[in-house]
């Protein structure tokens, strides 16, 4: 609201509306009223349609054009306006007679009617009373007064320019003397009061019929409908979870005969499609066939075979790995795990993932964990 | 013959060039203020004993700087000629230093010292200079290095590159803040934060700032977004593992956790506990001073004890994770090849396997499958009891005795169970380095190793 100290912005957009204020902006004129309503807060383009309306009502009887211009801003605003052109000269003279007009009423001691009116007085007494200089913050303090109506004027039942200057003239016997303020036009009639219907006494057919109205009310229906399709989301995200197709490789298969891995070498060609290393090797005194976990036992990454180091090493966190899947570096904690694996009837080595052997539980001494190699 | 891995190319070299010019630019621009305000040197009586304006030093370097710039954007076109590069002993020293972990952590904990012993001279703005000029001549003349630039010029990494800067930026910054206020303190006078903070300016001030922040940040990603590509690699395989296989920069502390403790603690304990400890940081601290303001005589403690987990053992962590982690997560230099057969021999031991097997000479005591579950569990603790008392000593029996020696204030300030709370965060933050410290000089792999119920310290 008005109350506050005006900021740079709103003294830029006073005087840039004052500057725009042009010939074009006076049939806006009649429809604006200057009821005396704080409205500090109003943009500029509302000021500039404003403008105009305020000055003929303050401006036109003090002969503005004749007077000699006191300050600085004064001849900065006639200049203007002589640059604006003829229509425009008169709006812009009369804002800037604005500060001597302002500042009279204050002495003049009549009854301010609203903060802003107070404060706008305040101003003019303090600045543009004293010094012409300052004249420009105190003509833009007299505007608030003029601002709003602009907003206002599109609701219409207002007093038109003709009757508010008449108001203003009947009002102040000192024509010169006339900020927009004081003024106190016709409030506009206000809605009359929603006179409370008495409730009739609910019925059982009336309860019906306001359960059914509930129920049918565009509101009632909204939610609804915005549960219903929620639900149906939940049950679609329900039925996703659980695909049609479901491509998961065989837990047992075939990986040909135990003559295809040759001792001491590690196979690792069903890396890619099983996640298991088939590795022929000397464990514990015996010559066996065994299927190992493609899985760090420390944070599950997949470690690679390094042939020449004849080691399994992990590139996630370093862990190092024997080629009998002993873990002898980096901070994986226990042995790489087995696999089931079995010689099938055809001759065929059969590897089973759905069972695992872990050697730091002693699982490993498990028939069912390698395959013996004669 | 054509090297495939080339240490210099012409875009390498012409690259540098604006580099050194851009350097320049800068070294111009410090001369005229080094000329406003440094004043005059002395030269010694043996040399005639005249005076000279200190800018005179500032504007040789300058002219240096301009005619490296001049001799790299002319001298691009024959890159194998070129001169100007890292001569190669510097880098097998640089790289004998870095590739060794223990050397690595060593060197960042002393600079870490020296940046807090000798904060006052480092806040010099000469100082200050040169440690930047440094810090770019290094970066520049690094970058003639093939295996270097891979490393930094990663996508993903050149990023890191950056905060590193950032990082040294702002240490720089608080540390000025901070000693300029304990002068101030020391002096009686108010605070910098207390002077003129009767009003906030917000505009334009602040929104303004704000708006050229915003646009800044802007202009910088869409550029980042435009010059450096998505580090995008191949089609995600359950079975093939990049390797060295990294987490992205901001996890490469806790990766490097990973390296020497069990996951359930790095990944799981050790975060929880950082991120609870750093919300209990309000309810433990007892010194009132240094709220709203910077400060470092006023709070020493609490500020070390914060820059060190940070520094060292944070971005320290970031940097060995990002630059010196290789192939199979050996640690190369930052010169050095990534072989991916570099041998790293790393036969960590147990420290149960050590105590029964080496200390003792007996067989460690292993719980067979025909034991029943009580004696599992027995033998399992009895083989393990070294580490565990270890541990239960360190967590337990470390307070009170700490208490009573170096933490007494702390203890009648703070009471029992703040204290409690207090002390063994700062164990379990002492925990990563002793561990690390640990692995790196004696291959201990784990303290306690009961892999049987998946608990390892």
């Amino acid at each position: 609201m008005a109350a506050k100290k005006l900021t740079t912005e709103e003294i830029l957009a006073r005087a840039r509306a004052q500057v725009g204020s042009g010939s074009g902006s006076t049939p806006s004129a009649d429809d604006t009223s200057s009821a005396p309503e704080p409205a500090a807060d109003s943009p500029a383009a509302e000021s500039e349609a404003a403008e105009p309306a305020a000055s003929p009502s303050e401006g036109t009887p003090a002969a503005a054009g004749k007077k000699t211009p006191a300050s600085t801003a004064d001849i900065l605003a006639m200049a203007r306006a002589q640059k604006k052109g003829g229509a425009a000269a008169k709006p812009a003279a009369a804002s800037a007679e604005k500060p001597a007009a302002s500042a009279k009423p204050a002495g003049a001691g009549k009854t301010p009617t609203s903060t802003s009116d107070i404060l706008a007085r305040a101003r003019a007494q303090a600045k543009g009373g004293a010094a012409p200089a300052a004249a420009k913050p105190a003509a833009a303090a007299a505007k608030p007064a003029a601002k709003k109506p602009a907003a206002a004027g599109a609701a219409g039942e207002r007093p038109t320019v003709a009757e508010m200057v008449k108001a203003v003239r009947s009002d102040a016997p000192a024509p010169a003397a006339k900020p927009a303020g004081p003024v106190t036009p016709p409030l506009p009639s206000r809605r009359p009061p929603v006179v409370q219907k008495k409730e009739p006494q609910q019925s059982r057919r009336g309860f019906l019929r306001s359960t059914v109205g509930l129920l049918a009310s565009p509101f009632a229906a909204a939610w609804i409908l915005f549960s219903g399709a929620t639900m149906a989301a939940t049950l679609g995200l329900a039925r996703y979870m659980m695909p049609n197709v479901l491509v998961e490789p065989p837990t047992t298969f075939k990986i040909g005969p135990p003559g295809d891995y040759p001792p001491g070498v590690v196979s690792t060609k069903w890396k890619a499609q099983f996640g298991i290393w088939v590795v022929q090797t000397v464990y514990e005194g015996e010559n066996i066939i065994y299927a190992l976990s493609t899985v760090c036992t420390h944070l599950g990454c997949t470690p690679n075979w390094l042939e020449g180091e004849q080691k399994f090493k992990c590139p996630c966190h370093g862990s190092g790995f024997y080629i009998n899947g002993i873990n002898f570096e980096g901070p994986a904690p226990r042995p790489l795990e087995r696999y089931g694996i079995r010689l099938a009837e055809d001759g065929m080595l059969e590897v089973n993932k759905s069972v695992k052997f872990q050697q730091e539980l002693g699982q490993w001494e498990d028939a069912a964990s390698f395959v013996s190699v004669v | 013959m054509l090297d495939p891995h080339p240490d210099l190319t012409s875009g390498v070299i012409y690259g540098l060039g604006w580099l050194y010019l851009l350097l320049f630019l800068l070294n111009v621009g410090w001369t005229r203020r080094s000329y406003r305000q440094d004043g005059h040197l002395h030269l010694p009586d043996l040399f005639g004993g005249t005076e000279f304006p200190a800018a005179t030093l500032w504007a040789t370097y300058s002219v240096v700087l301009l005619m490296l710039a001049l001799a790299h954007l002319t001298g691009f076109s024959t890159p194998e000629g070129f001169l100007i590069r890292m001569p190669v002993f510097a880098r097998q020293m640089i790289d004998s230093v870095l590739a060794d972990a223990r050397f690595f952590f060593l060197l960042s904990v002393v600079l870490f010292a020296l940046m807090i012993i000798w904060r006052r001279w480092l806040l010099k703005p000469t100082v200050a200079w040169c440690l930047f000029n440094l810090a770019v001549l290094f970066m520049t003349l690094s970058l003639t290095d093939y295996d270097f630039r891979q490393i930094v010029g990663k996508p993903d990494n050149v990023p890191i590159v950056g905060m590193l800067y950032i990082v040294g930026f702002f240490t720089w910054l608080y540390f000025s803040r901070a000693v300029e206020n304990d002068d101030r303190i020391a002096k009686g006078l108010p605070k910098v934060e207390e002077e003129n903070n009767e009003k906030v300016l917000v505009w334009p001030d602040l929104v303004y700032t704000e708006l050229i922040c915003m646009v800044v940040l802007t202009v910088v990603l869409v550029g980042w977004g435009i010059a450096l590509q998505a580090p995008l690699e191949e089609p995600a395989s359950s079975v093939k593992t990049p390797n060295p296989s990294k987490a992205p920069w901001y996890f490469l502390g806790l990766q490097e956790m990973l390296v020497y403790f069990d996951p359930w603690l790095a990944g799981v304990v050790f975060p929880s506990v950082i991120l609870v400890g750093l919300m209990a940081i309000p309810y433990i601290d007892f010194n009132p001073k240094g709220n709203g303001y910077y400060t470092f005589n006023e709070r020493k403690f609490a500020i070390i004890t914060f820059m060190f987990g940070f520094l060292p053992l944070w971005i320290g962590m970031i940097i060995l994770g990002t630059f010196l982690r290789g192939p199979n997560w050996n640690i190369f230099g930052i010169y050095e090849y990534w072989d991916v057969h570099k041998l790293e021999l790393l036969n960590n031991v147990n420290l149960s396997e050590w105590f029964w097997l080496s200390m003792l000479n007996t067989g460690m005591p292993m719980p067979g499958p025909e034991d029943s579950g009580l004696v599992q569990t027995g033998k399992i603790l009895l083989r393990e009891s070294p580490g565990l008392i270890l541990v239960l000593v360190y967590l337990i029996a470390l307070p009170p005795l700490m208490a009573v020696t170096i933490f007494r204030k702390f203890f009648f300030r703070l009471g029992f169970l703040r204290y409690m709370v207090f002390s063994n965060l700062v164990l379990m933050m002492a925990a990563l380095p002793i561990k690390m410290v640990l692995r790196w000089t004696v291959n201990l792999k784990y303290l306690v190793a009961i892999p049987e119920w998946f608990f390892n310290i």
